[in-house]
């Protein structure tokens, strides 16, 4: 009996019948198209890092950051953000694991209504945030009673981010809620957890390594945010703003110290939530040793 | 007012699922055990998770120790999982995949155990060498081992069962089996195997229940239904594999179970009947032979000795139990 290689092993083995050498460049000439199309994203992704880097110079930096007050920017910018993303996740996280459980009516709409922000252009979502939580608008109005504005104010900066971060947070958060078998939640139940107690040892480890991808894309885009910033909260001036304004000021060398700045102060959450998930997630499926 | 005295575990249920409406009813007391076998699909599983109180009830309710655990009973609220006191091993094995092994299994212990009993456990379930990995680094029948281990340490009154060892070598299941039954007895626990294994579901429990599309069509003891399945869908669940007309009675069957054919005319031990070999194929140490009966219905039948293919011969099949439609 002869020996044929099943279907779905002929890519692999670079053998299609009939045709054999041929088969094998052409399985090598797509390894290598496929290898250089992946060189090619990467260095474009990683190119505008490298010509921050490029055309910095440490005299620009002095210039441009030694100055008292420098940094209050980048103070406003953590401070905001860190506020933004205590609320994506005090108010994200249960909406997140219940619309991953399908416990939530209405669950399409709710989607759409998380999914809109990130569909809609960032300016438009500052100008119309103007017209709710403005002096004039419907939730300015309520505001006021308790003597905050929604423009120009440390408030309106934090409700800004707010609205171009948290899709990512809570759409990061349902992908990892509904990850984790909700079976093994009934388990926990039965071997005598209360709900929480089940959450907490149970769906949050394990949901843990998603969370934590979604946090760090939520705390870059909030650390980034500009389009909603620019319009409702000019100041106090975050980063992205500082950036703006020393463009229009000084032109290219001017901005990029704040630019470089903003990528410190912006990145490394990002890399150490990345570089934490992936060593948590091979540990969970057996991949490294315990 | 009722005053039948309260079972540990009451069941009636109806739940309705897309392919097939499963509806069952009994009642288990401490200490006993039941097996529900049936065909894949037929709802063994539902039936399981909705005494563990998972499924929604269309009718019916499920009752430990007399307090509802499952469906809506006016003026009474279900019990909370936590307060339930079942424990369920589910197919496929859910292990808890951040904990280790030893940390899924006293997971259900409340107060610090001592180290020593959980060290033998882990001894008993064969899993002493794995106590520090974690569920994605073992096997199938490791894996239930530990499910079964994480079961059997909760302090539980109902003990669910879905084809617990059904990756586990064959020749370890008799001592995990063993250590189930201990365990259950220790607790004065009611426990239910579902499997699809009748040798299985015998070794396990004292009583059997047939499952076929959602229905329970028999119930009674773990022999009796096998011997004596009445109808004949049981009997062909329960390994019949032929039916010859009985002349006593109109549309009834004796039902001819492979094992139970002896060669040779023996009036007196059950239903002479005589066929012609048509295959023999080696089943194990013994044979199997096709075999078709004057009537022109065929069964087969295990021999230690195969009568040559295309012999006529005369066949005794041993009490053959007589079955309806």
């Amino acid at each position: 009996m002869s020996a044929t290689a099943p279907a779905g092993n002929l890519a692999a083995s670079g053998v299609v019948p009939g045709f054999p050498v041929a088969g094998r460049l052409v399985a090598r000439g797509s390894t290598a198209l496929a290898l250089l199309g992946a060189l090619v994203i990467w260095l474009a992704l990683l190119g505008p890092f490298a010509v921050l880097i490029q055309h910095l110079s440490f005299h620009s930096i002095r210039a441009a950051l030694g100055p008292p007050g420098a940094l209050e920017p980048l103070w406003t910018s953590l401070g905001a953000s860190a506020v933004a993303l205590g609320a994506m996740v005090l108010l994200g996280t249960p909406l997140a694991y219940l619309l991953a459980r399908g416990r939530l009516p209405l669950a399409r709409i709710v989607e759409l209504g998380i999914l809109l922000p990130l569909m809609m252009p960032p300016l438009v979502i500052g100008l119309l945030l103007i017209f709710l939580i403005g002096p004039e608008g419907t939730l300015g109005n309520l505001l006021a009673d308790v003597h905050l504005t929604g423009v120009n104010t440390f408030f309106a900066l934090i409700v800004a981010e707010f609205y171009e971060a948290a899709p990512f947070y809570v759409l990061g958060a349902h992908a990892a809620f509904a990850s984790v078998d909700p079976r093994i939640e009934q388990d926990a139940a039965l071997l005598g957890d209360r709900p929480l107690q089940a959450f907490r040892r149970i769906t949050l480890p394990l949901a843990a390594p998603g969370l934590a991808t979604g946090l760090a894309t939520a705390w870059a885009r909030a650390m980034g945010a500009f389009g909603a910033v620019v319009i409702i909260a000019y100041y106090p001036r975050g980063l992205p703003n500082q950036i703006f304004i020393a463009f229009q000021e000084f032109s290219l060398p001017g901005a990029l110290p704040f630019a470089l700045l903003l990528v410190v102060a912006a990145l490394p959450l990002p890399v150490l939530a990345y570089l934490w998930s992936a060593r948590t997630r091979s540990r969970v499926a057996g991949t490294e040793a315990p | 007012m009722n005053s039948a005295p309260t079972r540990l575990l009451e069941v009636d249920l109806v739940v309705e699922r897309r392919q097939v409406t499963v509806k069952t009813g009994f009642t288990l007391d401490a200490g006993e055990r039941l097996a529900i076998f049936g065909t894949s699909g037929a709802g063994k599983t539902t039936i399981l998770e909705s005494i563990a109180g998972f499924v929604h009830l269309s009718s019916g309710n499920v009752r430990v120790a007399g307090r509802l655990v499952a469906g809506k009973v006016k003026g009474e609220t279900a019990l909370e999982a936590r307060y339930r006191q079942v424990a369920l091993v589910r197919q496929p094995t859910t292990l808890f995949p951040h904990l280790t092994v030893e940390q899924n299994v006293v997971y259900g212990i409340r107060r610090s155990p001592a180290r020593s009993r959980i060290a033998e456990l882990l001894e008993r379930l064969g899993l002493s060498a794995f106590a520090r990995a974690r569920g994605a680094a073992l096997s199938g029948g490791q894996r239930q081992r530990v499910a079964l281990g994480r079961a059997l340490a909760s302090p539980f009154r109902v003990l669910l069962l879905d084809e617990p060892l059904s990756a586990v070598d064959v020749a370890a299941r008799e001592a995990l089996r063993l250590l189930t039954i201990e365990t259950s007895l220790e607790h004065d626990a009611a426990g239910i195997l579902v499997t699809h294994d009748l040798a299985e579901a015998q070794a396990f429990s004292d009583q059997l229940a047939i499952i076929d599309e959602g229905t329970l069509l028999r119930l009674g003891g773990a022999h009796e239904v096998v011997l004596s399945p009445l109808t004949r869908r049981v009997a062909e669940l329960v390994g019949y594999g032929g039916f010859i007309p009985a002349p006593s009675a109109v549309n009834m069957w004796f039902a001819i179970h492979p094992d139970r054919v002896a060669l040779g005319a023996v009036p007196e031990r059950g239903v002479v009947l005589t066929g012609t070999v048509l295959a023999t194929r080696p089943f194990g140490p013994r044979y199997e032979c096709t075999v078709r009966e004057q009537s022109g219905q065929q069964f087969v039948m295990h021999v230690d000795q195969p009568p040559a293919t295309g012999a006529l011969c005369a066949l005794t099949a041993l009490d053959p139990p007589v079955v309806a439609p």
